[in-house]
């Protein structure tokens, strides 16, 4: 079967192209060789595919051979059946002939003979020599050529074409080409159902038997490689396929499991993946069948060679880490058989030719971007691969220690087996170096701030034990092996040499001792490193009483029966059988050494880094980042290690793996702090401090806290700002925002989780406000009110507010200074469930990365805060104590703390120091319009009743000093009436006229208001106590009175509070109260009796919202009259007393009195005109009051409290009236006598005469009376003429005396020329009569009349001269 | 036998992760499925070449290696389930069925009111029932 096979291999090495035959039978090939061979190769040619579909191939290459060739005349008829494929696929017979007989007796008769075999596909060139002159040989030639055609063509296919030497026929060759590709699809067709039909034929049997299989093979790749010769390599690869198919399925059989594997050569260590010439294929076959070893590996490079072929470097990449993991599960199968190590030495050498395959005719130009990640994710798992295979070797040679223990290097080993040979491979003879190198552990290496952490595990389980067990002399409960195995744990636990690589070695994963370790130790007595030495501890005792140096030099013969090995034994014995297997060189230099190791190692963890990056597979790239990081922090190249764990941690950090981080970060703080770069070290430390909970240990946190408080107080000279979202969260306090109003400081509260594991001390803290909704609106920064000391956990700081501005703020950044460091958070929790009711930082909101949404702070708009107003502002009692209530209501805004300043105006007084009484006002006043109080007050309707008071309410008692309330926290937040006693003054002279009362405010502003005399008020109510005369002048007034009654008795009181945080706010407001006096009187004098006697009625108007009850009235009458028959003045009748009155209510009273006929009269009326204004009546009126002080007037408070017993004290009221002389006769009448002209002119004088006649009997005056009655009958009486200047000119006396006879009808004539000034109608003079009462005088006209004055006439001697 | 089991969160956070081997080496399945994650999104964004239809959650096998399978299997909402075994021959259908009723209990989890989504889950009773599932993986179904 080898010889078979080494045949088939000679002829398949032959034959690499399509073979063409040509025939020739006239020696013409010379001649047109050259002709044929430029046409090669055949550009767009047809064939079909094994499943009868048309493929154009751009090119396909033949070869022509003439059939007297050596290459196809070797080949014996047997060879031609199944070796077709290397036949000829078509033959081109060339012929000429330039005579008919000679072609019907000797061509014919040879093309028949060549044509006869019916499995070629032929046809015939006729090659034609003729000129084309010579008219005679061209049509002899082409009888011929005709004749040709008519022997060997048919109609279903042209045989025969003619080719003219001396015509150059393009048409000619394109014939020729496509009857040769014609030829070989034919042919390509009959063989590929020949094979089919052979192959069918060896597989009915469904699996072909071992000694079938070489010719099912034989038939399959010849098969493939015809496809390969006729450029189908997809038909080519497809057979491939499905031999490796059925291998496979024929290796499974049961009866097939005995055969050999292979792997036993030298130099199968190496993979074979790509190179099916490495071995000829007699040496694949053993016992005759395939070594599943080599044949699989020459299958799968058929298979590589074919798709490197179709420019897909990317499939054999992905097919080959396929084969690589299927082959070296097999490999594992067939371990025991193998050489040790094998597999993992090949797996490596496999994936590193697949990788310089596969990289070499890779053009990332003609690939997709896809297929390009594609190829490199392949690479890169192809290197990871590697690596891994790698790091396995080393670790059994013993450059463990080279090795981090990394998850992911953890995660690739810790579940890949040790080798599992037959038998461990002994201890070479001259393995003392080597054994004594093995005991030289790498220094184990801690993790700063003192972490420490369990190993994690490079292998499933202990390779000391492993080894031993497979050791030829040794099983797993042999006792000698224990105790060696302990001491050997007990030497890699504890002491060097065993050190970090020996723990790695020898601890399970788990880092527990296994269960026959463990119950060995338990039953072992005594010193178990004595036992080992003494020489009666066991069987083994002549063995184990040999030294380790003594062993090592006795080699591997005394070893294979010994005491099982130690680690460095193990190790050394390891790397003897390796090294002397492996024949790759770059693998052999890499295990040379551990250095050597470790760079062979970072090639690889590089490679596939960087082919893992350009996959876009970012994690696997950054994780193997971290690998090479380690390998420079651990070579001092701190900055590019410091760079990459960077990545390392920005990537767990992102997606939230702390467990992974915790891994990184403490190595990637060492890195930066070797450089010094104390603000990443920082940051480091921060974020060491903010992984989850259970990652560090407390003591761990405590540590690392410390070096951060040392850094920020003492390294770092310069300000560091560090982000520590993570381990600071903030929140609002839970509940509704803080309310405040635009301009109010504040204190906002906040909650401040710490994950420091300490407590800290921050120089300062303060946290942005960011306004909402307002882009414009800047950060607002407040800061704490003390420096905070944060505890782990929630920590209550309270900012303060300056005033702010008007909006809804959110928590922004908090921000604390630690010495150098600042700190800020980002972080701001959300109000959860756990939150608002104080989550710890333990608990999911503490990494809660949601932004905030809902407000902290809620600034409001100006607006009012506060209003005061009067319960009642209209119909107070004047001039006796009142309570004056006034309604301070807070508008949304806490007063608590509020202090209100009262002052009050001119005519008010206000105990400076009393007590004051407080109330809350119902809960109806709450929310209403206070500007609709008055109104609803003022109403009669509602004056029983006020809905807005509600009384019963409790009253407190405040102070007031200085004219200063505070406000009880009770008034902060609703309404409340504050009730003052004050008292309206207004002070009344002898005559009847007021005058303001002194001032009984402090405020400067009333007194500069006194001094000037400012103060109009009270002088307008003169109207109010002048109980005006009799009823004409009554009438007259009355629509006066009553405007002026709404000015009356005003009464201002300054009101200023002071609220709001600190204080800080001010409302000043006047308040206007009217006092008014309880009546209102009119009188009037009703009847006049000729008995000199009146009646005199007077009109009691009621002003006030109260009742009032008129106990006793007397008329008080001025000099000249007197009661009637000496009454006392009461009314009339007397029994009208007491008269009630209901508010805004009417009554009269009735008195009676008459003239004073007595002497006294002439004197009274000499001096008349002086007394009537100085003396005057008073009715005086004594009353009760019953009011309420929400609504208006009531009792006065002196009264209430002086006299307890009497309910309602009488109070007095006073008007005053003046009564009148009845007036008698005038004495004198004076008449202007009627003008001298009837249109008097301007200029024009005249003479005015008023004639003064006397008309009652006497003098005018008194005193003239007396002195100069008896010295004649005429009174010398004083006349002015009184005239406007402007208007008048006069001439003569305007002032003198005239003798006016005392007799009744005694005229005077007073004459006075006067001209008129002006034009229009004017006052004529007046005559007056300075010494006589006016009264006493009767003018006639009564009233000033008017002359109308006409313009001077023309003057016509200014017209002559004109 | 699973090795072990996760949840990973939408942000590729883990929300739950699980072993179940004796030794306290769990961080190298962290890694394992962490860098899983980088197959998950590959087979995501190309669904095409996958193969998977839009709506299909399981995503098959992740990791071919040579010691440990890694399934996965994605939720409508973007949570990753992730399954670590080191059983070289699974039956596909055992894989789905085991997603399946992890699913169930994952949404049984978080529906509970005091979960905080995309949290950590900390339920004990989600973890001794992912444990119940992983006993009877393979157990055939009724």
């Amino acid at each position: 079967m080898a010889t078979f096979l080494a045949h088939y291999q000679s002829i398949k090495k032959s034959a690499q192209r399509l073979v063409v035959a040509i025939a020739d039978v006239n020696d013409l090939w010379p001649t047109v060789k050259e002709g044929f061979e430029a046409r090669v190769p055949f550009r767009k040619a047809c064939l079909n595919s094994k499943f009868q579909n048309s493929v154009i191939l751009d090119k396909l290459p033949v070869e022509y051979i003439l059939t007297t060739d050596s290459r196809l005349r070797s080949r014996t008829p047997q060879e031609q059946n199944a070796f077709c494929f290397q036949e000829p696929f078509a033959m081109v017979v060339l012929v000429t002939c330039e005579d008919l007989e000679e072609y019907k007796t000797i061509l014919k008769p040879r093309l028949k003979e060549i044509t006869q075999n019916e499995e070629r596909e032929w046809f015939i060139v006729f090659v034609s020599k003729a000129q084309l002159a010579n008219d005679q040989a061209g049509k002899l030639t082409r009888k011929i050529y005709n004749k040709i055609e008519v022997d060997f063509s048919n109609k279903k296919r042209e045989r025969c074409c003619k080719l003219d030497m001396h015509v150059a026929d393009a048409a000619f060759w394109e014939d020729v080409e496509s009857k040769i590709v014609e030829c070989i699809r034919f042919s390509l067709d009959r063989r590929v159902l020949f094979y089919e039909e052979e192959i069918r034929n060896l597989t009915e049997n469904h699996h072909p038997q071992a000694g079938s299989f070489v010719n099912y093979f034989i038939l399959k790749e010849s098969l493939a490689s015809m496809f390969q010769m006729t450029q189908l390599q997809d038909d080519a690869l497809r057979e491939y396929e499905e031999l490796e198919q059925s291998y496979l399925e024929s290796v499974n059989l049961s009866s097939m499991k005995q055969r050999k594997f292979g792997g036993h050569d030298h130099g199968d260590d190496s993979a074979a993946l790509l190179d099916s010439h490495r071995k000829p294929l007699s040496q694949l076959v053993e016992d005759d069948t395939f070594r599943e070893f080599d044949f699989r590996q020459y299958l799968f490079a058929c298979q590589a060679e074919l798709l490197f072929f179709l420019n897909r470097p990317v499939d054999v990449a992905a097919r080959g880490y396929s084969f690589i993991i299927s082959f070296s599960r097999l490999l594992s199968d067939n371990e025991k058989s193998l050489p040790f190590s094998l597999r993992e030495v090949w797996v490596l050498t496999a994936c590193m030719t697949l990788i310089k395959e596969t990289e070499e005719r890779f053009s990332a130009r003609s690939m997709t971007i896809e297929a390009e990640k594609e190829f490199h994710r392949l690479q890169a798992d192809l290197y990871s691969l590697a690596r891994v295979k790698l790091m396995r070797l080393g670790d059994l040679i013993g450059y463990g220690g080279n090795i981090e223990r990394t998850p992911c290097n953890s995660a690739n080993l810790s579940m890949l087996p040790w080798p599992k040979p037959n038998i461990w491979p002994s201890i070479p003879s001259d393995a003392a170096d080597r054994i004594s190198l093995k005991g030289q552990f790498s220094e184990k290496r801690s993790k700063p701030f003192g972490i420490t952490r369990k190993p994690l595990p490079l292998a499933p389980t202990l390779l000391l034990r492993d080894a031993n067990r497979r050791r030829a002399s040794l099983s797993v409960g042999n006792i000698p092996e224990f105790l060696e195995s302990r001491q050997s744990f007990k030497e890699s636990i504890y002491g060097s040499p065993a050190g970090d690589n020996a723990s790695s070695l020898a601890l399970s994963p788990g880092g527990v001792p296994p269960a026959p370790l463990r119950s060995m130790s338990m039953s072992a007595n005594g010193d178990l490193t004595g036992s080992l030495n003494s020489p009666g501890a066991g069987p083994s005792t002549p063995i184990r009483s040999v030294s380790f140096g003594t062993t090592a030099k006795a080699g591997a013969a005394t070893n294979r029966y010994d005491r099982p090995m130690k680690l460095p034994e193990i190790c050394a014995a390891a790397e003897f059988a390796i090294q002397s297997m492996v024949t790759d060189e770059k693998l052999l230099k890499g295990l040379s050494s551990a250095e050597n190791f470790e760079d062979f190692l970072m090639e690889l963890t590089k490679a596939a880094a960087d082919s893992y990056h350009q996959s876009w597979r970012k994690r696997h790239g950054v994780v193997l980042d971290g690998e090479v990081a380690a390998f420079y922090s651990r070579h001092g190249n701190y900055d590019s290690a410091a760079k990459l764990y960077e990545k390392v941690c920005a990537m767990y950090s992102g997606d939230g793996w702390h467990a992974l981080l915790a891994e990184v970060l403490p190595d990637l703080a060492e890195c930066q702090k070797q450089l010094e770069d104390l603000a990443g070290y920082l940051l480091s430390c921060i974020k060491l401090l903010s992984l989850e909970k259970g990652l560090l240990e407390d003591s761990e946190r405590h540590t690392v806290q410390s070096e951060v408080l040392w850094l920020a107080h003492t390294e770092l000279k310069n300000p560091v700002s560090v982000d520590v979202s993570t381990l600071i969260t903030f929140s609002g306090r839970g509940g509704s925002p803080l309310k405040l109003c635009e301009g109010d400081p504040g204190s906002l509260a906040i909650s401040v989780w710490s994950g420091f594991p300490g407590e800290i001390t921050l120089d300062a803290l303060s946290v942005t406000l960011i306004a909402t909704f307002t882009a414009e609106e800047g950060v607002k920064v407040v800061r704490s009110a003390q420096a905070p000391s944060l505890k782990p956990g929630k920590n209550d700081v309270v900012m303060v507010l300056p005033p702010q501005r008007a909006g809804s703020y959110v928590l922004g950044v908090l921000t604390g200074q630690l010495g150098q460091l600042r700190l800020r958070s980002h972080t701001y929790c959300m109000t959860s469930a756990l939150s608002s009711k104080g989550g710890s930082p333990e608990s999911d909101d503490f990494l809660s990365l949601e932004r905030p949404l809902r407000p902290v702070l809620e600034v409001s708009e100006p607006r009012p805060l506060v209003d005061i107003t009067c319960v009642v502002s209209w119909g107070l009692l004047i001039n006796e104590p009142q309570w004056l209530g006034l309604v301070i209501r807070p508008i949304d805004y806490s007063l608590k703390g509020s202090i209100l300043h009262l002052s009050s105006g001119s005519g008010l007084q206000i105990e400076e120091e009393q007590i004051c009484e407080i109330e809350a006002a119902g809960k109806l006043l709450k929310g209403s319009n206070q500007k609709q109080f008055p109104k609803d007050h003022g109403n009669p309707s509602s004056a029983g009743e006020n809905p807005f008071i509600v009384k019963g309410k409790e009253k407190q008692f405040l102070g007031m000093k200085d004219g200063k309330v505070s406000l009880p926290d009770s008034a902060s937040d609703q309404a409340s009436i504050l009730w003052l006693r004050v008292r309206a003054v207004q002070r009344m002279q002898k005559n009847g006229f007021l005058t303001p009362s002194p001032p009984s405010s402090p405020l400067k502003a009333y007194d500069k208001d006194m001094a000037n005399g400012n103060i109009l008020e009270d002088s307008t109510t003169l109207s109010n106590f002048s109980g005006l005369l009799l009823g004409q002048d009554d009438k007259k007034h009355g629509s006066s009175r009553s405007k002026d009654n709404q000015t009356i008795g005003v009464r201002k009181l300054d009101v200023k509070l002071e609220y709001g945080a600190a204080l800080s706010r001010t409302y000043e407001r006047t308040l206007t109260v009217q006092f008014l006096d309880p009546l209102r009187v009119v009188s009037r004098v009703i009847a006049k009796g000729s008995d000199s006697i009146i009646f005199l009625q007077v009109t009691l108007i009621s002003q006030l919202n109260a009742s009032i009850t008129i106990e006793d009235a007397e008329l008080v009458l001025q000099p000249g009259f007197v009661h009637v028959n000496g009454e006392s003045g009461r009314p009339f009748p007397s029994s009208i007393l007491p008269l009630v009155m209901a508010p805004s209510s009417e009554s009269a009273l009735l008195f009676t009195a008459r003239y004073e006929m007595s002497g006294k009269r002439s004197e009274e009326y000499s001096n008349s005109v002086q007394c009537e204004l100085e003396v005057g009546s008073t009715v005086v009126i004594k009353y009760q009051i019953v009011g309420d002080r929400a609504l208006g007037a009531h009792s006065p408070l002196t009264c209430l409290k002086k006299d307890s017993m009497q309910e309602h004290p009488l109070l007095e009221f006073k008007s005053f009236l003046v009564l009148q002389m009845p007036i008698s006769d005038p004495f004198l009448a004076v008449g202007m006598l009627p003008l001298p002209v009837d249109n008097p002119c301007v200029g024009e004088q005249m003479i005015l005469q008023w004639r003064v006649e006397r008309i009652t009997e006497g003098t005018c005056k008194p005193s003239y009376t007396s002195t100069d009655q008896k010295l004649d009958d005429v009174e010398h009486l004083y006349y002015e003429v009184e005239a406007d200047p402007d208007h008048w000119m006069l001439a003569g006396r305007k002032k003198g005396w005239f003798f006016m006879p005392q007799q009744n009808g005694g005229r005077v004539v007073v004459s006075l020329v006067c001209i008129p000034l002006i034009v229009g109608y004017v006052q004529p003079p007046c005559l007056l009569l300075p010494g006589v009462d006016k009264t006493r005088i009767s003018n006639t006209p009564a009233g000033p009349h008017s002359i109308c004055i006409l313009p001077p006439p023309l003057c016509s001697s200014f017209c002559v001269k004109k | 036998m699973i090795a072990c089991v996760a949840v990973v969160g939408q942000q590729n956070n883990p929300l739950f992760i699980e072993s179940f081997t004796e030794g306290e080496d769990e961080l190298k399945f962290h890694y394992i499925v962490h860098c899983s994650l980088d197959v998950i999104q590959e087979k995501v964004s190309n669904p095409k070449k996958t193969g998977s239809a839009m709506n299909e959650t399981f995503l098959g096998l992740l990791y071919p290696t040579e010691d440990y399978k890694v399934y996965g299997y994605l939720t409508n909402t973007r949570v990753k389930f992730l399954l670590v075994t080191t059983d070289q021959d699974v039956r596909d259908i055992d894989v789905r069925n085991f997603f399946r009723r992890f699913h169930a209990a994952y949404v049984d989890a978080v529906s509970n009111p005091f979960h905080v989504p995309g949290k950590r889950i900390i339920s004990k009773a989600f973890t001794e029932r992912v444990g119940a599932i992983v006993k009877s993986f393979g157990a055939p179904t009724t």
